[in-house]
C-alpha cells in the first residue's frame, strides 16, 4: 500500500467513494466524493501530536471493541497515507464549537476545519474492484455465546491482538488482563452451514492453524484445540504446516462445537467457558473447559455489495460475491468490458490467490489500455436506418443504455461499444429495422427447423 | 409408443445456457426432449420465433431467462 501511494502513476484517493459510473471500456467517466478529513495532506508531516493532545477517547473501529482511538485519529500506525481524519461525531469543536486543541499544537497550521466535500470527475479506461469481503458476526449463533462471555472473540478480533501495534501490543489476554491457559478454536463458523453460508470461506483452517502456531509461540504451555469438520489444507507448504502443528503438539478435534457454557459440571470447569462437542475419530461427547473461544467467522460478502454491483454494472454469483466471466477461463473479468475484479470480493480467498488474481487484474487491464484501441464482441445489434421509424422503443428496453437518438437523422442509433447484443431492441422493434449479429431472425429460424424436423 | 414431447428451449446466454452448460459439465442428466436454441438474451425471443417453433411441430416452448 505505502509502495502505491508513492508511485508516480499512481493517484490513491482514500476517503474517498464512487458515486457514479458512466461510459465503457476505454471511456469511462467517474464520479468520485472525496470527503473532508479536516487536515490539509499537503501540509501534514504525520507527526501524530494532534492525536496526543486530542481530549476525547473512543472506541476504534479498526480494533473491534478491543483498543481506543481519538476523535482525530489514523485507524491503525500503519495506515497509507499518514493523515489524520477527524471523526465530526465525537469531535468537541463539531459538537459543540469549543476545543481546537489539535489545532493549536499543530506545527504545520495542517489543521482545517473548513474543509468542505469534494466531487472530482474523472476518465479511465478500465476499473478493477477489490472491495474485498466482511466478516461474518456470530451473534445471530447463540449457542456460542459471542456477545454473552467475554472471553469469546471472533478471528478478526484475535487477529487485532496478536498485532505487534495492536491494541494489546501483540499480546494474547482475556478480558481481565490475564493470560489465559487455554484455548479453543472453532472453525467453520457461519460456513459450510447451510443455515448461513453454505459456501467454505476457504482461509479459515490455515488461520486456524497460524493462530494455533502464534499461541504455542506466545504462551508455550499453552493447551490448545482446534474443532473441526475437515482440514482443508490446500495451498503450497500447507499440508506441511498442519504436519508441523501436531508436533507442537496442539489437540485437533474432529467435531463441530455443539456449544459453549459456562455452566460448570465438575470443579475443573468451574470458572470456565466449556466447549461441548463430539469428537466424531472416537464417537464421543467430550467437554473442553477453557479460558479463551476464538471463533473463525466466515468471510462474506460486504453488507454493500449490491449497491456496488449496480454502481459498476457487475452480476453476482448466488454467494452473493461479485461473478467473474467465466470460472475458469476469465475469473478475473466480468460481464462489463472494462471492469475487473480481483480478491475477496469475487470470493473467499487467501492473500497469495489474492494478489495473484490482482496481478492478473492489473496486467488485464494495462493490455486493454495500452493498446489505444479496445476489441468488441461480434455479437452487437445494428440499426438499418432507412427502416428505422424513430419511435424509441428500443431506446427505453435497452438494458444498456446503448441506444441513443439522432436528433438530426430522427433515428436510433446504437452504440457498439456499450451493446452486449442480447436483442431485446430486435425482438421489439416494430419496423424490423434492427438485427442482432449471429443472431439474426432467420438463422434463429433455421436454427428451429434444425432442431425440430 | 407412448408420448414424447418435442419442447424448443429458448436459454439465455448468461443463465439458463449457462445452467444447462454446467449440467452438461457435471454430467447431470436431463431429458432429450428439450431442444436447446441459444439466443444472448430471453429478450431476443420475439412472438414470431414461438410461433414458428409451434408451425414446425414443437409440443411446447420454453423461454429462459
Ligand atoms: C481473521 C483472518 C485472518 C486471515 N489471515 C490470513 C493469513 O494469515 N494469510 C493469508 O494469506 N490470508 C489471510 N486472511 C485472508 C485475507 O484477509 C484476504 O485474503 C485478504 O484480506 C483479501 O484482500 P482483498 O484486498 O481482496 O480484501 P480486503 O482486505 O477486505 O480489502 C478490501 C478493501 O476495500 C475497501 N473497500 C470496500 N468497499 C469499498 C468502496 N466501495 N470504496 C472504497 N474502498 C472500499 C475496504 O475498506 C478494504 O480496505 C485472513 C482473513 C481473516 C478474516
Amino acid at each position: 500500500m505505502a509502495s502505491a501511494g508513492s508511485h508516480k502513476n499512481i493517484e490513491l484517493l482514500t476517503y474517498s467513494e464512487v458515486m457514479e459510473v458512466s461510459g465503457y471500456v476505454g471511456n469511462f467517466k467517474v464520479k468520485i466524493k472525496k470527503k473532508p478529513r479536516y487536515v490539509d495532506e499537503s501540509k501534514c508531516t504525520g507527526c501524530g501530536t494532534c492525536q496526543e493532545k486530542c481530549p476525547i477517547k473512543v472506541d476504534n473501529e479498526f480494533d473491534l471493541g478491543l483498543g481506543k482511538r481519538k476523535a482525530i485519529y489514523t485507524p491503525f500506525p500503519q495506515a497509507v497515507p499518514n493523515v489524520p481524519v477527524i471523526d465530526r461525531d465525537h469531535c468537541t469543536y463539531f459538537l459543540r464549537g469549543k476545543c481546537r486543541a489539535c489545532e493549536r499544537f499543530c506545527e504545520t497550521k495542517a489543521i482545517d476545519f473548513e474543509q468542505k466535500e469534494q466531487t472530482l470527475e474523472v476518465e479511465v479506461g478500465c476499473i478493477i474492484l477489490t472491495t474485498g469481503f466482511d466478516s461474518f458476526d456470530p451473534t445471530p449463533m447463540t449457542q456460542f455465546g459471542y456477545g454473552r462471555y467475554d472471553n469469546v472473540i471472533t478471528s478478526l478480533q484475535f487477529e487485532r491482538m496478536t498485532n505487534a501495534s495492536g491494541p494489546t501490543g501483540g499480546k494474547i489476554v482475556l478480558k481481565d488482563g490475564t493470560e489465559p491457559r487455554s484455548i479453543a478454536i472453532l472453525h467453520c463458523i457461519g460456513s459450510r452451514d447451510v443455515n448461513y453460508h453454505e459456501y467454505c470461506s476457504r482461509v479459515c483452517c490455515m488461520h486456524s492453524l497460524k493462530f494455533a502456531h502464534i499461541i504455542r509461540e506466545k504462551i508455550p504451555d499453552a493447551v490448545i484445540y482446534d474443532l473441526y469438520i475437515d482440514l482443508r489444507c490446500f495451498g503450497k507448504g500447507y499440508e506441511e504446516f498442519y504436519n508441523r502443528l501436531q508436533e507442537e503438539g496442539v489437540n485437533f478435534i474432529r467435531g463441530r462445537a455443539g456449544e459453549v457454557t459456562d455452566v460448570a459440571e465438575t470443579p475443573e470447569e468451574r470458572g470456565k467457558l466449556i466447549v461441548v462437542c463430539e469428537d466424531t475419530l472416537i464417537s464421543r461427547q467430550r467437554r473442553l473447559p477453557v479460558d479463551m473461544v476464538i471463533l473463525s467467522v466466515a468471510l462474506e460478502p460486504r453488507a454493500d455489495v449490491a449497491e456496488t454491483a449496480k454502481l459498476f454494472s457487475i452480476s453476482r454469483s448466488r454467494d452473493g460475491f461479485f461473478l467473474e466471466k467465466h470460472p475458469k477461463l476469465d475469473p478475473v473479468a466480468t460481464t462489463t468490458e472494462g471492469v475487473l475484479i480481483a480478491g475477496c470480493c469475487q470470493g473467499p480467498k487467501d492473500i497469495p490467490d489474492t494478489v495473484a488474481q490482482a496481478s492478473a487484474a492489473a496486467a488485464r487491464a494495462m493490455a486493454i489500455i495500452t493498446k489505444g484501441s479496445v476489441e468488441i464482441e461480434p455479437t452487437t445489434a445494428f440499426i438499418d436506418e432507412k427502416l428505422c421509424s424513430g419511435c424509441r422503443t428500443c431506446i427505453s428496453l435497452c438494458p444498456y443504455n446503448a441506444i441513443s437518438f439522432n436528433e438530426d437523422k430522427k433515428v436510433s442509433v446504437i452504440n457498439e461499444a456499450m451493446c452486449k447484443g442480447c436483442g431485446t431492441c430486435a425482438a421489439a422493434c416494430p419496423s424490423g429495422a434492427i438485427t442482432a449479429r449471429h443472431f439474426t431472425t432467420e438463422q434463429i429460424m433455421s436454427e428451429l427447423e434444425g432442431v425440430l424436423i | 409408443m407412448s408420448f414424447e414431447p418435442r419442447i424448443v428451449g429458448f436459454m439465455c446466454n448468461w443463465c439458463a445456457y449457462a445452467a444447462a452448460d454446467l449440467a452438461g459439465t457435471a454430467r447431470k442428466k436431463y431429458p432429450p426432449n428439450v431442444r436447446i436454441v441459444r439466443v444472448m438474451c430471453s429478450g431476443r425471443v420475439e412472438p414470431a420465433l414461438i410461433l414458428k417453433a409451434f408451425e414446425l411441430g414443437a409440443d411446447g416452448v420454453l423461454v429462459c431467462g
